[in-house]
């Protein structure tokens, strides 16, 4: 499990996220939702070790009692954009961060291209990223970090960048991903349907400053969330992402 | 027909010019002496092509020598720049400062210290041409995009790893750029150190013709030296292209 404590980030004099606690159970789809500025991006940047240098933090995080120095290679972190790098093929690409890990080319790139089909990428190992969709983008991009082998997943907002129709194709490709491959996922999000839709459990955010007001379980299983099934807790979503906007 | 279409209208005003040249000087009856018409250089390029080619080959050596170890200083010190940001803001001033000097007061000097040789004409050459590239590149390294950078860093990348993987690549662009602007002086730098003191290329062959009153031949050495700068652009576009096809991608990031 990993454990966040005490995390504080401050501009200046200004406190963005105070005093933040929350963990993260194996084997679980967590989001984190919240109104715009609260500081959600700020925590999983933090966590991925790649925090703005203008922005002091301070905190602990912990994964099963020991405590990490980020970043760490249990944490493998998705961007908002897909960041494949557009001089690189889809392969390479996918391969990058087992290169950087230390594994020598050749060991990355045949440990990643079996890896192809699964993500319905099979004869794309050679293209370039402009010549793939926005949905078998979001693909690479999740076969790069999940191929790191981490065990915890930290996604920014993965979707917000693809059309409707293949964002909704894409949610239901994750779950089914992570159902096969499970690990502990924070997925930041200000979709509250999305959140719905994907999420095993639901952390809230407020701003000034950031912090979590709300820890809500979905335990409707998948396949039986429809929009009546989801519509209290919808309603709860809105009701306290309204409140903390007013 | 993509080549035909960029390149016929330069040829189109070329002949226009060199035609319209040729025509002032004949109707006017100017002496050779002052303005020699486009035949009389050609003329001159004819009869004057073996001295030329022996002279522009030590012109070509100076420059391929200058010009080469200006693009390998430019980039060790962009990178030690990009590097070292207290290097960076002592450094630039004085770079920027290595600019203003005039190549006509310079020229002499680098005789004056170094010599004749390879030498002075060497660090002429760099030290006109090696500066838009350092620019260049140290623009070009500013363009990664903080997410490419923030990826490579969660997956325990440090500093030179970011460089190599990301920021090389990313200015790549920006560096070919400040060696197509560099390439355009390094011709006409050389031909000034050669100017200035030079037992052989043509910088001295101009001198000497111009001494002589030979304004043709003086104009046929500065075509062969517009020549040698249209080759070494048509040299780095090739070598762009044959190295750069997956560099010229579109950014999404």
């Amino acid at each position: 499990m990993l454990e966040v404590t005490g995390l504080t980030i401050r501009a200046g004099g200004t406190a963005l996220v105070e005093d933040l606690s929350l963990d993260l159970a194996t084997e679980r789809l967590t989001c984190l939702i919240g109104p715009s500025g609260c500081g959600k991006s700020s925590v999983i940047k933090w966590l991925s070790g790649v925090l703005a240098l203008e922005l002091q933090a301070q905190g602990d995080a912990r994964l099963d009692e020991t405590t990490l120095s980020l970043p760490h290679p249990a944490i493998a972190y998705q961007p908002q954009q897909d960041t494949l790098f557009p001089w690189l093929t889809i392969l390479e690409n996918a391969a990058l961060g087992l290169e950087i890990r230390g594994a020598p080319r050749n060991v990355a790139r045949d440990k990643v291209r079996p890896l192809f089909s699964t993500f319905g990428l099979q004869g794309h190992e050679d293209s370039f990223p402009d010549q793939l969709s926005g949905g078998m983008r979001q693909r690479a991009a999740f076969l790069r970090t999940m191929v790191q082998d981490a065990r915890v997943l930290l996604l920014d907002e993965p979707f917000s960048a693809l059309d409707a129709v293949t964002r909704l194709k894409m949610q239901d490709w994750l779950t089914a991903r992570l159902a096969d491959d499970p690990r502990a996922v924070l997925l930041v999000t200000h979709d509250l349907f999305e959140a719905t839709q994907i999420a095993d459990r639901i952390l809230v955010m407020g701003r000034n400053p950031g912090r979590i007001v709300a820890d809500i379980p979905v335990t409707t299983p998948r396949i039986d969330r429809t929009e009546a099934s989801l519509a209290d807790t919808r309603s709860m979503l809105k009701s306290l992402l309204l409140e903390d906007t007013e | 027909m993509s080549v035909v279409r960029h390149i016929l209208p330069a040829v189109i005003l070329a002949i226009a010019c060199l035609g319209g040249w040729e025509a002032y000087v004949a109707l006017t009856g100017t002496s050779p002496l002052v303005l020699p018409a486009p035949s009389d250089v050609l003329n001159g390029l004819r009869v004057e092509r073996t001295a030329i080619a022996r002279h522009a080959a030590a012109t070509i050596g100076v420059a391929s020598v200058g010009f080469g170890l200006s693009v390998l200083f430019a980039i060790a010190v962009s990178v030690a720049l990009h590097f070292a940001g207290w290097l960076r803001r002592g450094m630039m001033p004085l770079l920027v400062a290595s600019q203003t000097v005039p190549i006509v007061a310079l020229a002499p000097l680098m005789v004056l210290w170094f010599g004749f040789g390879l030498l002075p004409k060497v660090l002429l050459v760099i030290l006109v041409t090696f500066f838009p590239m350092v620019v260049s590149l140290m623009a070009g390294y500013a363009t990664l995009p903080r997410a490419f950078r923030d990826q490579l860093v969660s997956m325990g990348a440090g500093r030179w790893q970011v460089f190599r993987r990301a920021t090389l690549p990313s200015a790549r662009g920006h560096f070919f750029a400040g060696l197509r602007i560099s390439a355009t002086y390094a011709i006409v730098a050389t031909i000034f150190a050669e100017y200035a003191g030079a037992r052989r290329g043509l910088g001295i062959y101009i001198l000497t013709a111009k001494n002589n009153f030979r304004a043709d031949l003086v104009l046929s050495a500065v075509v062969v030296s517009a020549l040698l700068t249209l080759a070494l652009l048509a040299l780095i576009q090739l070598v762009d292209r044959l190295t750069g096809r997956r560099y010229r991608r579109a950014t999404h990031a």
